[in-house]
């Protein structure tokens, strides 16, 4: 059968893995995908009881610096039903920082290659022109991204630079979600699902001239025998 | 009217096995004591594609999911790839499930894309 793909957000500890040693499970909202979705934002509140208003998200968007590139403050999830402990706005804990399990990849089987992470400008999944992507050219995107299913990001990582810039779906703009290790294996006995985890932040380049308004698509690649 | 099967194989007794969709495809119960001898492989534009003479083979689906967008969180299903494996080489061809274009490749046994591979989707 076809391997399938959760997609978790910790909101709790980001020190705690999803699964294995020192798991904790209750840490981590499975995201409704198609519903539920991530906003980045200067500092939209957290734990807000309703669905963040259009004139909400504009108030709170992200101020570009004339100092420094600046790494996006907050990625929240929101979550269409409020069912996360009834709350509508729900920070994604330690995105963008030296923090390891962040958002998480389940997956109840194995895979026929290993799982990538991409970015796109759309669901057609043909471009990357926005600015957030690069406009164009993928080396420049804002989106930083790092495979952390084997370790920490390290200190400041997004903003050092030592992440990889995603956009598109060329060979260095993409993260191998396994650190390059390859496929997943079968499930162990026992085992419902097996785990892989990124960290992503964006970051604004000093005093970038063009403020915009933009969205882009987070894609999860993968395959099945 | 039936679905045709995602592929269909002649084994090495010449018994015919019969793959499923996309979704099922079956290859991982192809019994491992019969060797295939060739593969007939569905394409989108109802002709097979045959591959015949290789040493092992190996079948894969191409996913996508998006964390965002209209088709958020949606299983798409993108490409197929079918190879053979010959001594160190290894002949791919890619499949595009939505236009059905074809690309062939060929790869050396050490190539990172065939390193990354499942070993156990070898048959």
């Amino acid at each position: 059968m076809a391997t399938l793909l959760t997609v978790r957000a910790n909101l709790v500890d980001a020190t705690k893995p999803y699964s294995g040693v020192g798991a904790v499970p209750a840490d981590y909202m499975s995201l409704v995908l198609g519903n539920d979705y991530l906003v980045w934002s200067e500092d939209l509140e957290d734990k807000m009881t309703h669905e963040p208003t259009p004139e909400e998200l504009n108030a709170h968007g992200v101020i570009i610096s004339d100092v420094a590139n600046k790494l996006v403050p907050e990625c929240l999830v929101v979550d269409y039903d409020g069912g996360w402990n009834t709350f509508f706005t729900n920070l994604l804990i330690g995105m963008g920082i030296d923090k390891r399990y962040v958002l998480c990849f389940s997956f109840d089987g194995e895979t026929a290659n290993e799982p990538q992470l991409e970015a796109w400008d759309d669901s057609d999944h043909d471009s990357y022109a926005k600015h957030v992507l690069g406009a164009g050219v993928p080396a420049n995107s804002m989106v930083k991204a790092k495979c952390t299913t084997g370790g920490l990001p390290g200190a400041n990582w997004a903003v050092a630079g030592t992440g990889t810039s995603i956009a598109g779906s060329g060979a260095t703009r993409i993260v191998k979600l396994n650190d390059g290790n390859g496929a997943l294996p079968a499930l162990e006995t026992g085992e419902t699902s097996q785990e892989l985890y990124a960290n992503i932040g964006i970051v604004i380049p000093v005093s970038y001239a063009t403020p915009s308004v933009e969205s882009f698509v987070l894609t999860v690649r993968y395959t099945w025998n | 009217m039936s679905k045709r099967p995602l592929f269909v194989l002649v084994l090495e007794d010449d018994t015919i096995y019969s793959g499923g969709d996309f979704t099922n495809t079956k290859w991982n119960e192809i019994p491992l004591n019969k060797k295939i001898k060739r593969i007939f492989y569905s394409l989108t534009n109802k002709d097979c594609l045959c591959l015949d003479g290789y040493d092992k083979y190996f079948h894969m689906i191409e996913a996508t999911t998006d964390l965002s967008g209209k088709e958020s969180g949606k299983v798409r299903i993108e490409f197929a790839y079918i190879l053979g494996r010959k001594e160190d080489k290894i002949t791919a061809y890619k499949i595009n499930v939505k236009n059905g274009n074809i690309l062939r490749t060929e790869y050396d046994k050490e190539d990172s894309f065939i390193c990354g591979l499942n070993v156990n989707g070898w048959k």
